[in-house]
């Protein structure tokens, strides 16, 4: 506001000669010299920029700095001044000389002359947006939707000989990438040796090794039909969901707890696993992206209504961290999720003040948090399945109806301590109406008996009581008195005549003489009508219809202190309300960990009333600035969402329309990313101006939009593009001409060699150990630690986002706080460690020995059984170089002192399963 | 049978790896690897092990050990003496703010404050060993937090917001510095019995790569494997063990040598003999049981002691940052019984801190380590009145973020000198008052790195520790 007074009578102000020398003279050099390193173009600290008239009026985020010609009203005088908590400049406070200049300027209405002056300066904010996203529109490429292109025809470009002419003149990757060689005069890599190849493709598509048999069997015939046959295999295997449901949980940030919990509070989400599993299902039947991600937004809001087993879906919002249950930054979170996870942009910047640098403001944030604002976990979540079969299920149902009976009895028995109290002190809540008790540490009072007089009933009276006229048949005495001091009490009740025999019968039997002992009458009153199971009613022999009147009004539920059975809680104590979680958990533990419980949901839902959220000045909740429509990110074209609902539903649709340009890029790069270890674009979660541009954006637009025509959003039509192409069959040896021309790989002109992640090592593990068990799929999830879970796969495992395992975090899992579309890739002394130390590499050996003893039967010469670790472990037979030095090895290792269960076997097991190879994909 | 003491000498290791001196600089081949959706492309240069690194100008401290009396230690009880308790005693604090749960009168601290030193600088008779070195000690007695409840509170002190995910201070300085000596962790959090309030997210690494996050030790443990994770074999002796890696290591050879020796592979061949060293080193530097039986009296047998003896003998060998958290839970959350619990807590603490600072004066690390130590804030000046959270009788103080006290020693600070104030009960800080964030940017400052430019790239912004705070106090530097 006072930004807009000073335009209009600035001009005036600004004319006068002696304001020009003020200016001149003493104004802008202290400006200059004292305020606008942090607040000039350079840094804005605040926002503020103190370097033209304009700025200076805009003032800070926090609104407006200076009200022209009202120094005294002016928030900078006031931070120079230093006089609250606000104290500018923050190192050395000006001198009175400075201070006094400044004043003198304000009031003389802020006169600027030249540089800096009417015309100059920066746009107002919304100007400014404006502006920016104008300019990103026009020139970032991943603002505007992609366009199909023409792949070169390799043909003309006569570089490559027939051969390969011909297999790699067809998938249109394979043309881009290799005219891209061609063009920096370098030629694709040969394809991988075929064992090479059919364990990497194992890999990238499940995530597990290829048996030493399946090896044989394509190396024996490794033709482009078989290789196809091989694809499709794995692309149906259920191990190539589980594998690729992994991935994406990462970019779910994905954990089975909140977080941190209060004490005495259960961290665990038990049902997390339930969106694990529908991913892995999901992705199983190829759900096409659009909707899957549909489904994961708005399952609940769909119309026909969607089966119930695809609620789960919704898990998606609602695994993340819950921040103490801090509101704002659990949606947050879903922002950041759903902006930056599917969008590759990222808005969740834009918290506190407009993006720095993306054309997206705060107003386009607080547009998409009164989305999930209007979104809740509901009470109770829904069921999803049949519980197990059997006499399980009976023993479940009967121990929760027995839970939830002692939650119930616990709640009656606090609702009842809670009225009585409250009837029992009603004379101690009428006088608080009326003489509130100091409050000097802001709480309210407490009462000599030890009892606490209850806020929420305090203010329920005072509202009844405010309402009420002094002629109120009931309430009229007290309105008349309880503003009035002790002498004028008698005076002022013989005044009245209360139309309510009750309590003229009260006052004239107990002719009360102070306020005090009025609010006593009322307090009687009160107990005279209180339900049963709060002390009353007494003895009665009033006129009926006066005693309803007063029931009515101070005696049944909802009336201020006599709090509804619902509400029990809020009226609580500190160790009513613990006891009250307890139980509450006790409740939750056994639904989620008892045998023969369903299935539930962790869905989101609409509230019944949905909201728009005002914009929060700086983040901060205490500083609600202006109210903002639900709607899209101008961004994607600012269309307002359903009013009715919370919009999620369009908020979906608008992802996954093909006019989006930024979800088809960021899903495409993503699953190019898991295939070859590095994106088309590098920084896969940032597709906006501050990210990396396209190493080969032709490529990378047009498998984006062949992934939506073509490919009908499947993502299995995706990684048959990419997996049958040339490109990902190359390779990894290393070339010097390469090297010295496109070391960083940029144009894919080989493969990478990668570590298994750690659900890749862990899973190999498991299979070299033979205790892999291929039928054992979801549910509550494994320790992936435990010895005693080796039949399981890692993706089943139970992670708690508090407390993850250090080796997990040394294999560089994903940090499950946040929406990670790749991971880290280190290699550190640590991972060596576990691979030399760890109890399940030790337990791995052993049984690997025993599996190959087992395989080799009565045979008792060394080399079968070497024969027979190397291809259970490493999927092929041992060279003789191998073999001999394993043969002397095993020798040398007999004559050293025997350790028990860790014999020479156990030992060269482990040796080869701490081997680079079993651990590295060529 | 010593799985502990290495079987070979130097020497004989390198000639045995084949790897010859060039492992010795594997830090700098293993960095290369670094990949993460942070570090990928234009970003700036992202470290991602922990070879030591230069730090931004020149450093005052190379190492910090971090005491941390968790659960919140009365400043009015340890550091900051406030006579004016005793004339108001059993009367109300003029001007009392609100506090967490409900406190009454003024309450005295129990305990007798002297001068120490040739500075004078008052402590109180709960810390006799620590106030011998008070003239080496900076008592800043005017540090605030945000709120009055653990949880953010040790948040914030340990990674500078209170709700958001954020990587450890000491996360973020192994981030910056490396570490001294790649056969043990740059970041070690000890705490006997179980984890502080928060557990691990005091020591994580949030979005900063895994090797940064914080080593946790359980220090109530005495033997040495039960201590560290993954340091010895489960069931093979060392020599057995090296036979089996050396096993290992010549089949990687080959592996390697048909892979045109890829550096990747290089570098996990080079890490693999760096974990088998890895083992002796860390066996070593827990081990108290090496020192001499008067060291291990100075300290005593007891948690408090065997954990700050295990500091000063990680320092002594490289480690960047070490912290000591008194124990499990929050033990210094003294809502009633404060005589009796500060006197146990303080008894349990004084005499080893005592030690471990005449160590580091005694072996000349006094000068480049800063020893810090607090607690997530302080306490009130008026007593916690009886409640149903288990208070029975007034006899403790309620949390207290407005003013509470931490102490520095060693690393560049000013020793023998209070900075700030409370007021004159205590109850919050009224001159020179430090936030939690300008500690941390001048701790950062001692240790050669500007918070400003510490920073890392993630969700599309640079973050930092101090985020968009914190003021380097460059009165506390010597």
């Amino acid at each position: 506001m006072g930004a807009f007074l000073a335009v209009v009578c600035a001009p005036a102000a600004a004319a006068s000669q002696e304001a020009e020398a003020l200016f001149e003279s003493r104004v802008r050099p202290l400006l200059v010299a004292k305020c606008q390193e942090c607040h000039g173009p350079k840094i804005a600290e605040a926002g503020l920029r103190l370097d033209s008239r304009r700025a200076v009026l805009l003032g800070s985020d926090t609104g407006a700095v200076v009200v022209p010609g009202d120094a005294a009203n002016s928030r900078l005088l006031a931070a120079v001044r230093h006089v609250k908590n606000l104290a500018m400049p923050p190192d050395t406070k000006l001198s009175d000389h400075e201070i006094a200049a400044l004043e003198e300027w304000v009031n003389a209405g802020v006169p600027w002359t030249g540089p800096g002056g009417e015309d100059g300066g920066p746009l107002s904010r919304e100007e400014e947006m404006v502006d920016r996203l104008r300019e990103a529109r026009s020139s970032h490429w991943a603002f505007t939707p992609p366009q199909k292109q023409r792949p070169p025809d390799l043909s003309t470009l006569d570089k490559l000989d027939p051969a390969r002419l011909a297999a790699w003149n067809v998938s249109p990757i394979d043309r881009f990438v290799a005219a891209g060689l061609i063009a920096a005069e370098l030629a694709p890599s040969p394809e991988a040796a075929p064992r090479d190849l059919f364990r990497r493709l194992h890999y990238t598509l499940t995530g597990l090794p290829p048996s030493a048999e399946e090896a044989d069997a394509f190396v024996a015939g490794p033709t482009d039909d078989a290789y196809r046959a091989v694809v499709e295999k794995l692309l149906a295997s259920r191990a190539h969901a589980e594998h690729w449901a992994r991935h994406w949980l990462d970019l779910a940030r994905y954990a089975d707890t909140m977080g941190y919990a209060f004490a005495g509070q259960s961290p665990l989400y038990p049902f997390a696993w339930t969106y694990r599993d529908w991913v892995v299902q999901s992705l199983h039947d190829d759900l096409h992206y659009d909707r899957f991600v549909t489904l994961q937004l708005a399952a609940d809001r769909l119309d026909p209504p969607v089966p119930r087993e695809d609620l789960a879906a919704l898990g998606f919002l609602t695994v993340g961290r819950t921040f103490l249950g801090n509101t704002h930054d659990i949606i947050d979170d879903r922002i950041d999720l759903v902006t930056r996870g599917l969008l590759g942009l990222t808005v969740a910047c834009a918290r506190c003040h407009d993006h720095k640098y993306e054309p997206i403001s705060t107003a386009d944030y607080y547009a998409l948090h009164g989305v999930f604002a209007s979104s809740e976990i509901p009470g109770e979540l829904p069921v999803i399945g049949a519980p197990p079969p059997g006499p399980e299920a009976e023993s479940f149902a009967a121990k929760l109806a027995e839970l939830q009976a002692d939650l119930a009895a616990h709640e009656e028995a606090v609702h009842i301590r809670a009225l009585r109290e409250a009837v029992a002190h009603a004379a101690d809540y009428f006088y608080e109406t009326a003489r509130p008790a100091p409050r000097p540490d802001g709480r309210p009072p407490q009462l000599a008996d030890g009892y606490e007089l209850e806020q929420l009933l305090i203010d329920r009276l005072k509202r009844l009581v405010e309402k009420a006229q002094a002629d109120h048949p009931v309430l009229g005495p007290w309105v008349a008195v309880k503003g009035l001091p002790d002498e004028k009490v008698s005076g002022t009740l013989a005044a009245i005549k209360p139309l309510n025999s009750l309590i003229e019968t009260e006052l004239t039997s107990t002719k009360p003489v102070t306020v005090r002992q009025v609010a006593e009458t009322y307090g009687r009153l009160v107990a005279r009508v209180a339900p049963e199971a709060a002390g009353g009613p007494a003895p009665q022999s009033d006129d009926p219809a006066d005693l309803e009147v007063v029931r009515r009004l101070l005696g049944v539920e909802a009336t201020p202190l006599i709090v509804p059975r619902s509400e029990a809680m809020r009226v609580a104590k500190r160790s009513e309300g613990e006891a009250h979680r307890k139980r509450q958990q006790a409740i939750t533990k056994h639904q989620a960990e008892s045998p023969g419980g369903p299935p539930r949901a962790m869905v989101l839902v609409d509230k019944k009333n949905p909201v728009d959220s005002h914009v929060l000045v700086r983040g901060n909740p205490g500083q609600p600035g202006p109210k903002i429509d639900r709607r899209l990110p101008d961004l994607l074209g600012g269309t307002t969402l359903d009013r009715a609902s919370s919009g999620r539903l369009e908020l979906a649709a608008a992802i996954v329309s093909p006019e989006n340009p930024l979800t088809a890029r960021v899903l495409v790069n993503w699953v190019w990313t898991h295939h070859f270890g590095r994106g088309l674009v590098a920084t896969p979660g940032d597709l906006g101006l501050r990210g990396d541009p396209p190493a080969n954006q032709q490529l990378l637009d047009d498998l984006a939009c062949r992934f939506m025509d073509e490919g009908k959003w499947s993502l299995r039509w995706l990684h048959r593009e990419i997996i049958l192409s040339r490109t990902w069959r190359q390779s990894a040896a290393l070339r010097s001409d390469l090297t010295a021309r496109d070391a960083e790989n940029l144009l894919w002109g080989r493969a990478e060699r990668r570590r298994l992640s750690w659900e890749g090592w862990r899973d190999s593990l498991l299979v070299a150990a033979g205790t892999l068990d291929p039928e054992r799929d979801g549910g509550p999830g494994i320790n992936p630690l435990d010895i005693a879970a080796m039949n399981s796969r890692t993706v089943y495992a139970r992670l708690d986002r508090q407390d993850v395992p250090g080796l997990l975090r040394t294999f560089d899992i994903a940090n499950p706080d946040t929406a990670v579309h790749v991971r880290p890739r280190t290699t550190v002394p640590q991972q060596g460690l576990a691979v030399m130390n760890a109890p399940l590499v030790v337990e791995a050996a052993k049984r690997l020995a025993v599996r190959t003893a087992t395989e080799v039967g009565d045979d008792t010469a060394d080399d079968p059984r070497i024969t027979a670790l190397w291809r259970d472990a490493l999927a092929r037979n041992p060279s003789d170089s191998e073999r001999t030095l394993a043969r002397s090895w095993l020798i040398e290792s007999r004559s050293q002192r025997p350790t028990e269960g860790f014999g020479p076997w156990e030992r060269l097991a482990q040796a080869v399963l701490g081997t680079a190879e079993f651990q590295w994909i060529d | 049978m010593d799985h502990a003491r290495l079987p070979f000498s130097r020497r004989d290791l390198l000639a045995r790896s084949g790897l010859g001196i060039g492992w010795l600089a594997a830090g700098g081949i293993l960095d290369a690897e670094a990949r993460s959706e942070a570090s990928l492309g234009r970003s700036p240069v992202v470290h991602s092990t922990l070879a030591s690194r230069p730090p931004h100008f020149a450093a005052k401290a190379r190492a910090v050990i971090h005491i941390f009396a968790n659960g919140g230690p009365s400043h009015l009880d340890t550091f900051d003496p406030k006579p004016k308790l005793t004339e108001y005693a059993g009367r109300e604090i003029p001007g009392a703010l609100k506090t967490e749960r409900r406190t009454g009168a003024a309450f005295p601290s129990p305990f007798p404050f002297r001068r120490h030193g040739e500075s004078g600088l008052e402590v109180s008779d709960l810390f006799p060993s620590v106030a011998r070195h008070v003239d080496r000690m900076l008592v800043v007695r005017s540090m605030h937090a945000d709120v009055p409840n653990h949880e953010p509170s040790l948040m914030l002190m340990n990674c500078g917001d209170a709700r958001l995910v954020r990587p450890a201070a000491g996360a973020w300085v192994t981030y910056g510095l490396g570490t001294e000596n790649q056969n043990l962790p740059g970041f070690v959090a000890m705490c006997p019995g179980g984890y502080p309030i928060k557990g691990t997210e005091n020591w994580r690494s949030a979005f900063l790569p895994g090797v940064f996050q914080g080593t946790y030790v359980d220090t109530k443990k005495k033997k040495v494997e039960d201590l560290v994770e993954y340091v010895r074999h489960p069931l093979l002796a060392a020599d057995m063990q090296r036979r089996q890696v050396d096993l290992t290591a010549a089949l990687d050879r080959q592996h390697l040598a048909s892979r045109q020796h890829d550096p990747a592979l290089e570098a996990r061949l080079a890490s693999m003999e760096l974990a088998w060293r890895m083992q002796f080193e860390a066996n070593e530097a827990f081990d108290v049981s090496r020192e001499p039986k008067h060291v291990l009296d100075r300290y005593g047998d007891t948690p408090q002691g065997r954990q700050l003896l295990i500091a000063r003998r990680l320092v002594e060998r490289g480690v960047r940052y070490v912290q000591v958290w008194h124990g499990e839970g929050q033990p210094w959350d003294s809502h009633s019984d404060i005589e009796k619990n500060h006197r146990r807590l303080a008894g349990e603490s004084d005499q080893p801190i005592g030690a471990l600072l005449d160590d580091l004066v005694g072996l000349g690390l006094l000068d480049e380590t800063l020893v810090l130590w607090g607690g997530e804030f302080g306490r009130t000046p008026t007593v916690e009145l009886p409640n149903d959270a288990g208070v029975k009788s007034p006899t403790g103080r309620d949390h207290n973020h407005h003013g509470f006290t931490v102490w520095l020693a060693g690393g560049g600070v000013k020793g023998g000198t209070a900075y700030g104030a409370t007021d004159e009960f205590g109850f919050k800080a009224v001159e020179n008052p430090v936030h939690v964030h300008d500690l941390q940017a001048t701790m950062l400052h001692l240790l050669g790195l500007d918070h400003t430019r510490l920073t890392f790239r993630h969700s599309g912004r640079d973050f930092r520790l101090t985020d968009v705070h914190g003021k380097v106090i460059t009165d506390w530097i010597a």
